[in-house]
Protein backbone atom coordinates (compact mmCIF):
# COMPACT_ATOMS: atom_id res chain seq x y z
CA UNK A 1 0.00 0.00 0.00
CA UNK A 2 1.41 3.33 -1.25
CA UNK A 3 0.09 6.92 -0.68
CA UNK A 4 1.39 10.22 -1.45
CA UNK A 5 -0.45 13.47 0.03
CA UNK A 6 0.76 16.59 -2.42
CA UNK A 7 -0.91 18.55 -4.60
CA UNK A 8 -0.49 18.36 -8.38
CA UNK A 9 3.37 18.69 -9.98
CA UNK A 10 4.21 20.33 -13.04
CA UNK A 11 4.83 18.13 -16.08
CA UNK A 12 7.87 16.00 -15.62
CA UNK A 13 10.75 15.94 -17.72
CA UNK A 14 13.50 13.36 -18.95
CA UNK A 15 16.02 13.44 -15.86
CA UNK A 16 18.75 12.86 -18.22
CA UNK A 17 18.86 16.26 -19.35
CA UNK A 18 19.77 18.14 -16.25
CA UNK A 19 22.53 15.33 -15.65
CA UNK A 20 23.82 16.42 -19.34
CA UNK A 21 23.66 20.00 -18.81
CA UNK A 22 25.55 19.48 -15.46
CA UNK A 23 28.26 17.85 -17.65
CA UNK A 24 28.94 20.58 -19.74
CA UNK A 25 28.49 23.28 -16.69
CA UNK A 26 31.29 21.00 -14.95
CA UNK A 27 33.37 21.13 -17.92
CA UNK A 28 32.83 24.99 -17.97
CA UNK A 29 33.64 25.14 -14.69
CA UNK A 30 37.02 23.06 -14.28
CA UNK A 31 38.14 25.13 -17.04
CA UNK A 32 37.41 28.42 -15.02
CA UNK A 33 39.06 26.76 -12.13
CA UNK A 34 42.05 26.42 -14.64
CA UNK A 35 42.03 29.98 -15.77
CA UNK A 36 41.84 31.31 -11.87
CA UNK A 37 44.64 28.96 -10.91
CA UNK A 38 46.72 30.10 -13.95
CA UNK A 39 45.50 33.84 -13.80
CA UNK A 40 44.54 36.73 -11.95
CA UNK A 41 42.64 35.60 -9.13
CA UNK A 42 45.23 33.77 -7.75
CA UNK A 43 48.30 35.53 -9.06
CA UNK A 44 51.31 36.67 -6.67
CA UNK A 45 53.67 39.48 -7.42
CA UNK A 46 56.70 40.95 -5.42
CA UNK A 47 54.17 43.66 -3.42
CA UNK A 48 51.42 40.69 -2.93
CA UNK A 49 48.36 39.88 -3.91
CA UNK A 50 48.13 40.55 -8.19
CA UNK A 51 44.20 41.28 -8.05
CA UNK A 52 44.68 43.91 -4.69
CA UNK A 53 46.52 46.04 -7.25
CA UNK A 54 44.54 45.33 -10.61
CA UNK A 55 42.00 47.59 -11.59
CA UNK A 56 38.27 46.64 -11.56
CA UNK A 57 38.44 46.88 -15.72
CA UNK A 58 41.48 43.99 -14.74
CA UNK A 59 39.80 42.32 -12.53
CA UNK A 60 36.25 42.21 -15.27
CA UNK A 61 38.74 41.17 -18.56
CA UNK A 62 40.67 38.06 -16.28
CA UNK A 63 39.94 34.93 -19.01
CA UNK A 64 38.32 33.30 -15.68
CA UNK A 65 36.28 36.33 -15.02
CA UNK A 66 34.72 36.20 -18.32
CA UNK A 67 34.43 32.38 -18.37
CA UNK A 68 32.45 32.81 -15.02
CA UNK A 69 30.25 35.27 -16.03
CA UNK A 70 29.13 32.85 -19.24
CA UNK A 71 28.57 30.16 -16.66
CA UNK A 72 26.62 32.26 -14.54
CA UNK A 73 23.91 33.99 -16.89
CA UNK A 74 23.47 30.22 -18.04
CA UNK A 75 23.27 29.23 -14.89
CA UNK A 76 20.51 32.28 -14.52
CA UNK A 77 18.81 30.94 -17.87
CA UNK A 78 18.96 28.16 -16.55
CA UNK A 79 16.33 29.32 -13.02
CA UNK A 80 14.23 31.68 -15.34
CA UNK A 81 13.26 29.75 -18.21
CA UNK A 82 14.51 26.34 -17.79
CA UNK A 83 12.40 25.18 -20.96
CA UNK A 84 14.68 27.05 -23.29
CA UNK A 85 18.11 26.85 -21.32
CA UNK A 86 20.59 25.94 -24.51
CA UNK A 87 22.16 22.81 -23.17
CA UNK A 88 18.16 21.11 -22.13
CA UNK A 89 17.67 22.49 -25.84
CA UNK A 90 20.74 20.64 -27.31
CA UNK A 91 20.00 17.83 -25.03
CA UNK A 92 16.48 17.39 -26.49
CA UNK A 93 17.58 18.52 -30.18
CA UNK A 94 20.64 16.30 -30.74
CA UNK A 95 20.70 13.50 -27.31
CA UNK A 96 17.27 12.75 -26.65
CA UNK A 97 16.91 11.08 -30.52
CA UNK A 98 19.57 9.39 -30.39
CA UNK A 99 18.39 7.56 -26.74
CA UNK A 100 15.77 5.43 -25.82
CA UNK A 101 12.61 6.78 -24.41
CA UNK A 102 13.29 7.45 -20.38
CA UNK A 103 11.77 4.95 -18.08
CA UNK A 104 11.01 7.62 -15.65
CA UNK A 105 10.03 11.34 -15.34
CA UNK A 106 11.65 14.10 -12.87
CA UNK A 107 9.68 16.95 -11.63
CA UNK A 108 11.76 19.79 -13.19
CA UNK A 109 11.29 21.79 -9.93
CA UNK A 110 14.64 20.37 -8.15
CA UNK A 111 17.02 21.10 -10.90
CA UNK A 112 15.84 24.12 -11.22
CA UNK A 113 16.56 25.02 -7.55
CA UNK A 114 19.83 23.65 -8.26
CA UNK A 115 20.82 25.90 -10.81
CA UNK A 116 19.81 28.58 -8.85
CA UNK A 117 22.46 27.36 -5.95
CA UNK A 118 24.70 27.47 -8.58
CA UNK A 119 24.07 31.08 -9.61
CA UNK A 120 24.14 32.10 -6.02
CA UNK A 121 27.84 30.27 -5.88
CA UNK A 122 29.03 31.69 -9.21
CA UNK A 123 27.76 35.38 -8.76
CA UNK A 124 29.73 35.24 -5.06
CA UNK A 125 32.62 34.13 -6.52
CA UNK A 126 32.46 37.06 -9.61
CA UNK A 127 31.23 39.98 -7.04
CA UNK A 128 34.35 39.11 -4.55
CA UNK A 129 36.65 39.04 -7.46
CA UNK A 130 35.11 42.61 -8.22
CA UNK A 131 36.47 44.13 -5.25
CA UNK A 132 39.51 42.41 -5.40
CA UNK A 133 39.15 39.28 -2.99
CA UNK A 134 42.24 36.92 -3.89
CA UNK A 135 41.52 33.21 -4.86
CA UNK A 136 37.68 33.68 -4.27
CA UNK A 137 36.59 33.84 -8.01
CA UNK A 138 38.89 30.06 -8.07
CA UNK A 139 37.49 29.01 -4.66
CA UNK A 140 34.10 29.34 -5.69
CA UNK A 141 33.97 28.10 -9.15
CA UNK A 142 35.79 24.80 -7.73
CA UNK A 143 32.45 24.39 -5.34
CA UNK A 144 30.44 25.11 -8.27
CA UNK A 145 32.53 22.55 -9.74
CA UNK A 146 31.96 19.78 -7.16
CA UNK A 147 28.56 20.11 -7.04
CA UNK A 148 27.66 20.29 -11.07
CA UNK A 149 29.77 17.01 -11.12
CA UNK A 150 28.37 15.09 -8.29
CA UNK A 151 25.26 15.61 -10.48
CA UNK A 152 26.76 14.92 -13.50
CA UNK A 153 28.34 11.57 -12.59
CA UNK A 154 26.63 10.20 -9.40
CA UNK A 155 23.09 11.89 -9.81
CA UNK A 156 23.61 13.20 -6.76
CA UNK A 157 21.90 16.64 -6.28
CA UNK A 158 24.16 18.83 -3.67
CA UNK A 159 21.38 21.58 -4.11
CA UNK A 160 18.59 19.74 -3.33
CA UNK A 161 20.09 18.49 0.07
CA UNK A 162 20.42 22.25 0.79
CA UNK A 163 16.97 22.88 0.68
CA UNK A 164 15.69 21.53 4.33
CA UNK A 165 18.67 23.40 5.85
CA UNK A 166 17.63 26.64 4.30
CA UNK A 167 14.21 25.80 4.71
CA UNK A 168 14.80 25.15 8.98
CA UNK A 169 16.55 28.69 8.64
CA UNK A 170 13.56 30.44 7.28
CA UNK A 171 15.16 31.41 4.11
CA UNK A 172 12.80 29.11 2.13
CA UNK A 173 9.41 27.37 2.05
CA UNK A 174 7.45 29.02 4.27
CA UNK A 175 4.38 29.65 2.09
CA UNK A 176 2.18 28.41 4.53
CA UNK A 177 2.22 28.55 8.37
CA UNK A 178 3.76 25.29 10.50
CA UNK A 179 1.31 24.17 12.41
CA UNK A 180 2.00 20.88 14.45
CA UNK B 1 51.24 29.59 -10.20
CA UNK B 2 52.63 27.41 -12.89
CA UNK B 3 51.31 25.40 -15.56
CA UNK B 4 52.08 21.68 -13.94
CA UNK B 5 51.15 23.17 -10.71
CA UNK B 6 47.19 24.34 -11.95
CA UNK B 7 47.24 21.00 -13.78
CA UNK B 8 48.36 19.21 -9.92
CA UNK B 9 45.67 21.37 -8.79
CA UNK B 10 42.98 20.33 -11.34
CA UNK B 11 43.83 16.52 -10.62
CA UNK B 12 43.29 17.04 -6.78
CA UNK B 13 40.45 18.96 -6.98
CA UNK B 14 38.65 15.91 -9.43
CA UNK B 15 39.96 13.07 -7.59
CA UNK B 16 38.77 14.63 -4.41
CA UNK B 17 35.25 14.80 -6.05
CA UNK B 18 35.08 11.61 -7.01
CA UNK B 19 35.94 10.08 -3.73
CA UNK B 20 33.06 12.61 -2.39
CA UNK B 21 30.65 11.15 -4.57
CA UNK B 22 31.72 7.50 -4.17
CA UNK B 23 31.92 8.05 -0.27
CA UNK B 24 28.34 9.63 -0.36
CA UNK B 25 27.09 7.25 -2.92
CA UNK B 26 28.38 4.10 -0.55
CA UNK B 27 26.91 6.17 2.81
CA UNK B 28 23.36 6.43 1.41
CA UNK B 29 23.36 2.76 1.03
CA UNK B 30 24.12 2.27 4.31
CA UNK B 31 21.22 1.09 7.24
CA UNK B 32 21.97 3.24 10.20
CA UNK B 33 20.71 0.66 13.35
CA UNK B 34 21.66 3.12 16.49
CA UNK B 35 18.73 5.30 16.18
CA UNK B 36 16.61 6.74 18.67
CA UNK B 37 13.95 4.25 19.06
CA UNK B 38 11.05 6.56 19.47
CA UNK B 39 7.23 5.65 18.45
CA UNK B 40 6.15 7.23 15.77
CA UNK B 41 2.32 8.30 16.10
CA UNK B 42 0.98 8.13 12.91
CA UNK B 43 -1.58 10.78 13.19
CA UNK B 44 1.06 13.09 13.75
CA UNK B 45 2.05 12.95 10.50
CA UNK B 46 -1.53 12.95 9.08
CA UNK B 47 -1.77 8.89 7.89
CA UNK B 48 -4.76 6.88 9.65
CA UNK B 49 -2.72 4.29 10.50
CA UNK B 50 0.64 2.26 10.59
CA UNK B 51 1.17 -1.36 8.44
CA UNK B 52 0.31 -4.38 10.80
CA UNK B 53 3.88 -5.71 10.43
CA UNK B 54 6.10 -2.85 9.18
CA UNK B 55 6.03 0.81 8.15
CA UNK B 56 8.30 2.54 5.06
CA UNK B 57 8.13 5.88 6.46
CA UNK B 58 9.81 8.17 3.38
CA UNK B 59 10.47 12.39 4.29
CA UNK B 60 10.28 14.14 0.56
CA UNK B 61 10.14 17.56 -0.30
CA UNK B 62 8.99 18.92 -3.61
CA UNK B 63 13.06 20.31 -4.66
CA UNK B 64 13.90 16.33 -4.30
CA UNK B 65 15.53 14.38 -7.38
CA UNK B 66 15.62 11.30 -6.06
CA UNK B 67 12.30 11.08 -4.00
CA UNK B 68 10.01 10.06 -6.89
CA UNK B 69 12.31 7.33 -7.36
CA UNK B 70 12.49 5.77 -3.95
CA UNK B 71 9.16 6.69 -3.58
CA UNK B 72 8.33 3.69 -6.70
CA UNK B 73 10.87 1.59 -4.83
CA UNK B 74 9.51 1.69 -1.36
CA UNK B 75 5.81 1.47 -2.90
CA UNK B 76 6.91 -1.79 -4.94
CA UNK B 77 8.71 -3.31 -2.13
CA UNK B 78 5.23 -2.35 0.15
CA UNK B 79 2.84 -3.72 -2.26
CA UNK B 80 5.22 -7.18 -2.16
CA UNK B 81 5.24 -7.85 1.58
CA UNK B 82 1.47 -8.56 3.36
CA UNK B 83 1.31 -6.12 5.95
CA UNK B 84 3.94 -3.30 5.09
CA UNK B 85 2.76 -0.20 4.57
CA UNK B 86 4.68 2.59 2.64
CA UNK B 87 3.91 6.35 3.93
CA UNK B 88 5.45 9.65 2.10
CA UNK B 89 5.48 12.47 4.33
CA UNK B 90 6.05 16.05 2.49
CA UNK B 91 8.06 17.64 4.18
CA UNK B 92 8.13 20.99 2.18
CA UNK B 93 5.37 22.78 4.00
CA UNK B 94 6.32 21.01 7.58
CA UNK B 95 9.67 22.27 8.98
CA UNK B 96 8.21 20.92 12.34
CA UNK B 97 8.31 17.50 10.98
CA UNK B 98 11.50 17.84 10.04
CA UNK B 99 12.88 19.54 13.23
CA UNK B 100 11.51 16.46 14.49
CA UNK B 101 12.85 14.03 12.96
CA UNK B 102 16.32 15.67 12.58
CA UNK B 103 15.70 15.28 8.80
CA UNK B 104 18.54 17.35 7.18
CA UNK B 105 18.55 15.58 3.75
CA UNK B 106 15.83 13.44 1.25
CA UNK B 107 14.92 11.22 0.87
CA UNK B 108 15.11 10.22 4.12
CA UNK B 109 13.80 6.89 4.87
CA UNK B 110 12.64 5.30 8.67
CA UNK B 111 11.57 1.94 9.20
CA UNK B 112 9.20 1.32 11.68
CA UNK B 113 8.25 -2.39 13.46
CA UNK B 114 4.36 -3.05 14.22
CA UNK B 115 4.47 -0.48 17.27
CA UNK B 116 5.37 2.31 14.66
CA UNK B 117 9.16 1.76 16.52
CA UNK B 118 11.88 3.54 15.16
CA UNK B 119 14.39 0.14 13.81
CA UNK B 120 16.30 2.00 11.22
CA UNK B 121 17.19 4.75 9.00
CA UNK B 122 18.39 5.33 5.63
CA UNK B 123 19.60 8.83 4.77
CA UNK B 124 19.49 8.97 1.10
CA UNK B 125 18.77 6.50 -1.46
CA UNK B 126 18.65 3.11 -0.27
CA UNK B 127 19.85 -0.11 -1.60
CA UNK B 128 16.15 -2.33 -2.54
CA UNK B 129 18.17 -5.24 -0.77
CA UNK B 130 19.32 -3.76 1.79
CA UNK B 131 15.49 -2.61 2.97
CA UNK B 132 13.94 -6.19 1.91
CA UNK B 133 17.17 -7.43 4.65
CA UNK B 134 15.58 -5.32 7.25
CA UNK B 135 12.21 -5.50 6.29
CA UNK B 136 12.79 -9.53 6.22
CA UNK B 137 14.48 -9.26 10.12
CA UNK B 138 11.21 -7.66 11.34
CA UNK B 139 8.68 -10.19 9.22
CA UNK B 140 10.52 -12.82 11.13
CA UNK B 141 10.67 -11.22 14.81
CA UNK B 142 6.85 -10.62 14.38
CA UNK B 143 6.68 -14.07 13.56
CA UNK B 144 8.43 -15.20 16.63
CA UNK B 145 6.00 -12.72 18.49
Amino acid sequence: MSERRDAATPRGIDPRGPRFAAGITAVLLLIVVFLGLTGLSTAQTAEGWAISAASVAQRILDPAFLLLLVTTLLFLWGVVSPRTAPWGALYRAVVAPRLSAPTELEDPRPPRFAQGVGLFVSALGLVLQLFGVPWALTIAASAAFIAAFLNAVFGLCLGCQLYLLLQRAGIVGRTRPASA
Amino acid sequence: MTLVGALIALAVLLAATVALGVFLNWRQSQARRNVEHEVVEPHRLGADGLGEVATLLQFSTELCARCPGVHRTLAAIADDHEGVRHLDVDLTHRPDIAKHFHVLQTPTTLVLDRNGVVQTRFGGAPGRDVLELELNRLIAEDANV
